[in-house]
Parts: structure tokens; C-alpha cells; sequence
């Protein structure tokens, strides 16, 4: 049996390791020079900045077998977190089972669908090869295609337009007049550095937002996070906890001139942004309502009021896309934006078709990344070793199919958080997974 | 919560003069010992047979650091020594385990893929409370030692059989304090998840510190019985017959398969 894996970021790896010390023979395929997906920092689909670090904490970020170094800070910047994934590679013997500089421009079924083939096209010859394998893994990411808005008066705006996606670091804010549309991770990020460097900033987000501290009573606040739900406190009350932390820190931010959240804690992906508040009671903030319309000098908000602007800056996220599969929809159960996943790494229609990655944790990735990865492995060798075991298996997952991870919260915006889980259930869900695996036939 | 970094890791490396293949071996010593007690025989030797060998020494014991810390420090201190050494090897590592070693070797196995792991006269992970009886039949005042938080007996008698006086006495007189926690915690009966690697399990009828009995049942938790080397102490790195113990562990670590080309056991 031999698998092929698509991308080489961390959860091409995580699978590919899992793979291999399955037993389970596997080809990996990166379109760029180096591996790091995401985090190959100046590489064309890289989508990190320069100030990028983590905002979920090392212990909880990293892969489980292997910790990230003593010498790393509590979050680490992408610069150490490539240096880590290289040093993974290596210490696992994957780079010689990565091809470099290698587009997957196709990914097929043969048949009923035993077989795929992928088509690559290598990128300093141009040359395509075919491959076929028994089974595929689409790591290619879901943080790379932009998600572009459009407002009326867009095209007659006179300044610079870009998403964040091409955000590389603040020497493009400098001096200029700053529009930050979007309160992500990414967004607030940008509205920080803009406060830092440009002539003024203005941040317009769709709702308002809890700001979550990166520390909280001394420790990473994910920790202290994890610590209340090691602890089995309740839903409710850790969301009361956390609501009373953020008022005895920071206060009301409505009080700063933010919009009140419109939704409960855990309803939206998490925001770890400590400055953002800082610099609105400083001025160099400006928080705004949405925008309703561009023009040729400037912005108008859906307020009524104005701002003239030179450089509009969208962080406003990204698609999923699997450019390389020309059915997603119908081998991935394609509904609306996304596939319908089982586990959010099945499809109800193959087999030997997995997704690993499309997820969006309320905390570190990459331990979920190595749990998503180990599942892979531990399916296809009990699809070898104890078929009727596998069968059941995958009958019960993808009968449940589009179920969500949420810890009993209910996501706002559902489009914007299908990819959403909330780490403890979902990590539960992939170990159950696992163990019912496991059982003998 | 994560466990707290030291400042300096003792690491005693001996290589083969060229690279052989063959895959590293790293050795985790146990209660009051270091890192020398493997630098003494087994490292060189087992570099001489073409094993990368590697001997680490725990944070408080040895060369490092973590000394002033040690009455505070957990089993789940050493784990996360171990994996943060492992992470420096170049490929994944036979992980050889000593006695309270041989412990922090299961749960790094728990959670690590090894090539190997091999047990050496193992502390008890189902709870040394047996061996606690037996010690107190044997040298009650230990016992007392033992409860009230002081180091176990490390005198001659308790780790070797064979070897002649003087040295028995010069390597007893390294050995150094253990945490009083981490002592305790050998009382704990503590699970561990299955392991896929192979595994060995090596332990002598003469020790005085893990019952026969001890060693069979760890044995056979996973699924594989002892090798017993007669006629030597708890300390099989530095009691005379070190080289046959070591001979065993070499055949074993050898006939690996290459990691990631395999299907594991179990």
C-alpha cells in the first residue's frame, strides 16, 4: 500500500509520519522549495507575517511525541516554529519521502475508486508525472485563497487595496492612512502594527469581540484555560470566569469605544490580542462600524461617517479550495463552502480519501494535527489487518457525517466557523476514534 | 501544566568513528545515579560496536542542573527530560532504561514512537510497594529512610555481586540524592497506554531492590519474558558481567527494523 500525501505543511508531515511508522509506505508532494506549508515564511502560499508568533502556548501547541525546545519561548515566532517543523522532518526521516517544487495540478479516482492518480507537474521543468497510489490525504491547507469582500465604490477607490494574505510586514503601513477590515487573529494583529507605524488606523469589525489576554494569573492563558477544564468546571461558569478576568483586567470594552460582543465566550474563534485595547485607549485605534461603501479618497462606514484612507488592508480570511480535485463535490460531499466531513477527516464517499487539517482549534493546532494523522495510519492498517473492524468503523463515522466538535457551545456565523472545534471534544472524538479501531475483530 | 525547563542537560555521548547505520541508543539511569554510571562501561563499548550511544542524566542528578529543585521534582519532570533529549537525536532512539529509568522509559514509550526500549532490572510501574516489603525484611532502617523522604540504601551490598570491594564502594560513593516524590510516586500503581515498540526486559535473581517477581510481571506487560543474568546486582552497567548484559542489549537493539519500514507488533 502506498498513500499520497498533498503539501508538506504540519499536518502533511503529522501524516506522513503517522504513515510511516504505521508501517504504511507514503509519498508526500510540496509545491514549494522547502516544507513549512504556512509557516515557509517568503514562500508563495506562505501566508505569515514577519511579526507572526504563535498565540496558543508551545505545550499545547505542539506535536505530542515531540516537544518543542526548552530554549522556546511561551509562543514562539514562525521563524522557530519552521526551524521546529524541519527539525520534526529530520529526526523522523520524512524529508526523503517529500518531493520539493512539486504542484499536485490533479488528483483522480481510477474506477470504483481503489486506485488514485495524481498528477504533479514539476515546477522548474514544467514536466507532469502521473503516480498512482492507494489512497490520497489532501493536506494542501485552508489559510491560503484569499476571501476578498466587495463594496460598492471599490473600483473608483484611488488608494492601495490589498488582503492580508500578501501582508508581509509594516513597511507598506508606514505613514499611510490606515483601513484594517476584520477582527481575526490576523486582523488585529495588522491593527496593532498599524497603530505602531502608520498615520492613523482605522479598525472596522463586523461585531464586537472578547480580546483575550496571552497571559493570564502568570501562566499562558490557555493554560489557565485548560487548567478550569481539567478541573470539569462547567460551561457556564468558566465562561462567567472568563467574562470577570477580561472586566478586572481590561474593563468593559465598550468603555474603550469597541463594539459589546454580541455572543457569549467560545462562540466565535478565540482572539489572543493583549495590544489591541491598549492602542484604542491611546488613540491610535480607531474602531469603526462596518464599511458600507468606498469612494475615491476614502472610506464610508455604515454609521454615516467617513474617513479618508490611502491603504486598505482586508483580513477578512481565506477559502477552502482543493484546486487539484476537479469533483470536490462530489467526491468530498461538497455543501455550500465546505466538504462534509466525518471526524473532519472522512468522506462518506471513498475510503481512501482523507482531509487532514481542515480545522480551526480554540487552541494549538498541531497536537490535533498529529491525532488527525495517527487515525489515518491506524484506519488503513485496520482496513489491512482487521477489515470488518475498519468497515464498522467507517459505517458508524460517516453515518455520522457534518457533526460538529463544539463542546456544547453553538458558533455564530456558521460559515465562518465550520471548521471550528473546540479542542477538548474533538481531541475526545479522534481518541474514541482510535480506540474503536483497536478492538480486536 | 507543562513541566519547568532546567537551565543545563548532562548528555555523555560516545560515536562510532563512522557513521554505521545503526541506530542510537540512549540510556536513562535510575534512583541516585547519573548519566557516568553508563559513561563507565557501556557507552564506549556499545560505541565501539558501531551504536550512536547517548547517556542523559536526569535534571538534579549528575552534571545537571535542577539540583535545588529536586525535593519538588515529579517523574513527569524526568519524562520531560527524556523526550527533550530525544528530540536532539538525529533519528528516533533505542530508549534503555535503568531501574526508576526504566519507568520514565515506558511513559516516554507511551507516547514516543521507539525503535526499542529495553528494561533494565525495571522499578515496578504496577507499584514497588512489594519491593518495599522486601527491603524492609532485608534492611529495616531503609524502610524508615524510604518513608520519611531520604535517599534508598545505595551501599554496595544493594547494587552489586560481583565486582571487588573497592570499586563497589568507589561507584556507591557516586551515587547521589533522589527526590523524595519521586520515590514516593514508585508506590503509585501508574498505567500506560500500549506500547508498539519491541521490547526488552532484562533482570537478575540476585537484586535487591525489584523482585523476580517484579521483573516477570513487567515482562509481561508486554507481552515478552525476562532474560535473567544470574549472579549479578541491580547495577547490570557496572557489575562484573556488564559485557554480556550489554552483548544482549546490542543483539537486541541491532535486529530492529528500521523505523518507519516496519509494521509494528501488537
Amino acid at each position: 500500500m502506498r498513500i499520497a500525501v498533498i503539501g508538506a505543511g504540519p499536518h502533511g508531515l503529522s501524516a506522513l509520519k503517522a504513515l510511516l511508522q504505521n508501517g504504511i509506505d507514503a509519498q508526500a508532494f510540496e509545491r514549494e522549495a522547502d516544507l513549512g506549508g504556512n509557516w515557509n515564511y517568503g514562500a508563495q502560499t506562505s501566508r505569515v507575517y514577519r511579526s507572526t508568533h504563535l498565540i496558543s502556548s508551545k505545550p499545547f501547541t505542539q506535536f505530542p511525541d515531540f516537544p518543542m525546545p526548552d530554549g522556546y519561548p511561551d509562543y514562539p515566532s514562525h521563524f522557530q516554529v519552521k526551524e521546529y517543523f524541519t527539525s520534526y522532518a529530520r529526526h523522523f526521516g520524512l524529508v526523503e519521502h517529500i518531493r520539493f517544487d512539486s504542484e499536485v495540478v490533479s488528483v483522480a479516482p481510477v474506477g470504483d475508486g481503489a486506485i488514485w492518480t495524481v498528477t504533479v507537474r514539476d515546477r522548474h521543468s514544467g514536466d507532469l508525472h502521473v503516480e498512482e497510489f492507494d489512497g490520497v490525504v489532501i493536506a494542501n491547507g485552508h489559510n491560503w485563497n484569499p476571501k476578498v469582500p466587495r463594496y460598492p465604490g471599490q473600483e473608483s477607490f484611488g488608494g492601495e487595496i490589498i488582503h492580508s494574505a500578501d501582508y508581509k510586514d509594516a513597511d507598506v503601513l508606514r505613514g499611510r492612512r490606515v483601513l484594517v477590515v476584520g477582527a481575526g487573529n490576523t486582523g488585529c494583529d495588522v491593527a496593532v502594527e498599524s497603530a505602531q507605524n502608520a498615520a492613523r488606523t482605522w479598525h472596522s469589525t463586523r461585531r464586537g469581540y472578547y480580546y483575550n489576554p496571552k497571559y493570564l494569573m502568570g501562566r499562558p492563558s490557555d493554560q489557565t484555560a485548560d487548567l478550569l477544564l481539567a478541573l470539569r468546571i462547567p460551561l457556564a461558569v468558566r465562561r462567567q470566569m472568563f467574562k470577570a478576568s477580561l472586566r478586572f483586567a481590561v474593563g468593559d470594552f465598550s468603555k474603550f469605544g469597541l463594539k459589546k460582543p454580541d455572543h457569549r465566550f467560545f462562540e466565535t474563534h478565540p482572539i489572543v490580542n493583549q495590544q489591541l485595547v491598549y492602542y484604542v485607549g491611546q488613540g491610535d485605534i480607531t474602531p469603526t462600524d462596518d464599511v458600507a461603501s468606498l469612494d475615491e479618497h476614502g472610506v464610508t462606514f455604515t454609521d454615516g461617517s467617513r474617513a479618508d484612507v490611502d491603504l486598505v488592508v482586508f483580513c477578512t480570511g481565506y477559502l477552502v479550495t482543493f484546486p487539484f480535485l476537479a469533483d470536490a463535490d462530489l467526491h468530498l460531499d461538497w455543501h455550500e463552502d465546505h466538504p462534509r466531513l466525518a471526524l473532519q477527516v472522512f468522506t462518506s464517499k471513498h475510503r481512501n480519501l482523507f482531509v487532514s487539517g481542515l480545522i480551526q482549534p480554540d487552541s494549538g493546532q498541531w497536537t490535533l494535527a498529529h491525532w488527525q494523522g495517527m487515525l489515518i495510519a491506524r484506519f488503513l492498517e485496520a482496513r489491512q489487518l482487521r477489515p470488518v473492524v475498519a468497515d464498522r468503523f467507517y459505517a458508524d463515522a460517516t453515518a455520522r457525517s457534518g457533526r460538529r466538535f463544539s463542546a456544547g457551545t453553538t458558533y455564530k456565523d456558521s460559515s465562518r466557523h465550520y471548521y471550528e472545534v473546540a479542542h477538548q471534544d474533538y481531541l475526545q472524538s479522534l481518541q474514541d476514534a482510535i480506540n474503536a479501531l483497536e478492538v480486536p475483530a | 501544566m507543562p513541566s519547568r525547563p532546567v537551565s543545563h542537560r548532562e548528555v555523555i555521548t560516545a560515536l562510532p568513528a563512522e557513521p554505521t547505520g545503526r541506530p542510537p541508543l540512549l540510556m536513562v539511569h535510575g534512583i541516585a545515579h547519573a548519566a557516568w554510571c553508563f559513561a563507565e562501561n557501556w557507552l564506549p563499548a556499545a560505541a565501539a560496536a558501531g551504536f550512536p550511544s547517548y547517556a542523559v542524566s536526569l535534571r538534579g542528578h549528575g552534571g545537571s542542573a535542577g539540583g535545588r529543585r529536586l525535593r519538588r521534582t515529579l517523574t513527569r519532570d524526568y519524562v520531560h527530560d527524556v523526550m527533550q533529549t530525544i528530540t536532539e537525536l538525529p533519528e528516533p532512539p533505542v530508549l534503555i532504561g535503568h531501574s526508576m529509568g526504566a519507568i520514565v522509559a515506558q511513559l516516554v514509550a507511551e507516547r514516543y514512537p521507539l525503535r526499542g526500549l529495553v528494561l533494565l532490572t525495571p522499578a515496578p510501574l504496577h507499584s514497588a510497594m512489594g519491593d518495599l516489603v522486601a527491603i524492609a525484611r532485608d534492611r529495616p532502617a531503609d524502610l524508615g529512610r524510604a518513608v520519611l523522604g531520604q535517599t534508598l540504601s545505595m551501599e554496595p551490598e544493594v547494587l552489586f555481586e560481583g565486582l571487588d570491594p573497592a570499586t563497589a564502594r568507589s561507584y556507591s560513593d557516586r551515587t547521589s540524592t533522589e527526590s523524595p516524590l519521586v520515590q514516593w510516586e514508585l508506590l503509585l500503581p501508574q498505567r500506560v497506554g500500549p506500547i508498539r515498540c519491541p521490547v526488552l526486559v532484562i533482570g537478575t535473581p540476585q537484586d535487591r531492590l525489584v523482585r523476580v517477581a517484579d521483573v516477570e510481571r513487567t515482562a509481561r506487560s508486554h507481552g515478552v519474558d525476562p532474560v535473567w543474568f544470574p549472579g549479578m546486582g541491580h547495577d547490570v552497567m557496572l557489575d562484573t558481567g556488564w559485557d554480556g548484559v550489554l552483548d544482549t542489549v546490542l543483539d537486541f537493539a541491532g535486529d530492529l527494523p528500521p523505523w518507519g519500514r516496519a509494521r509494528p507488533q501488537g
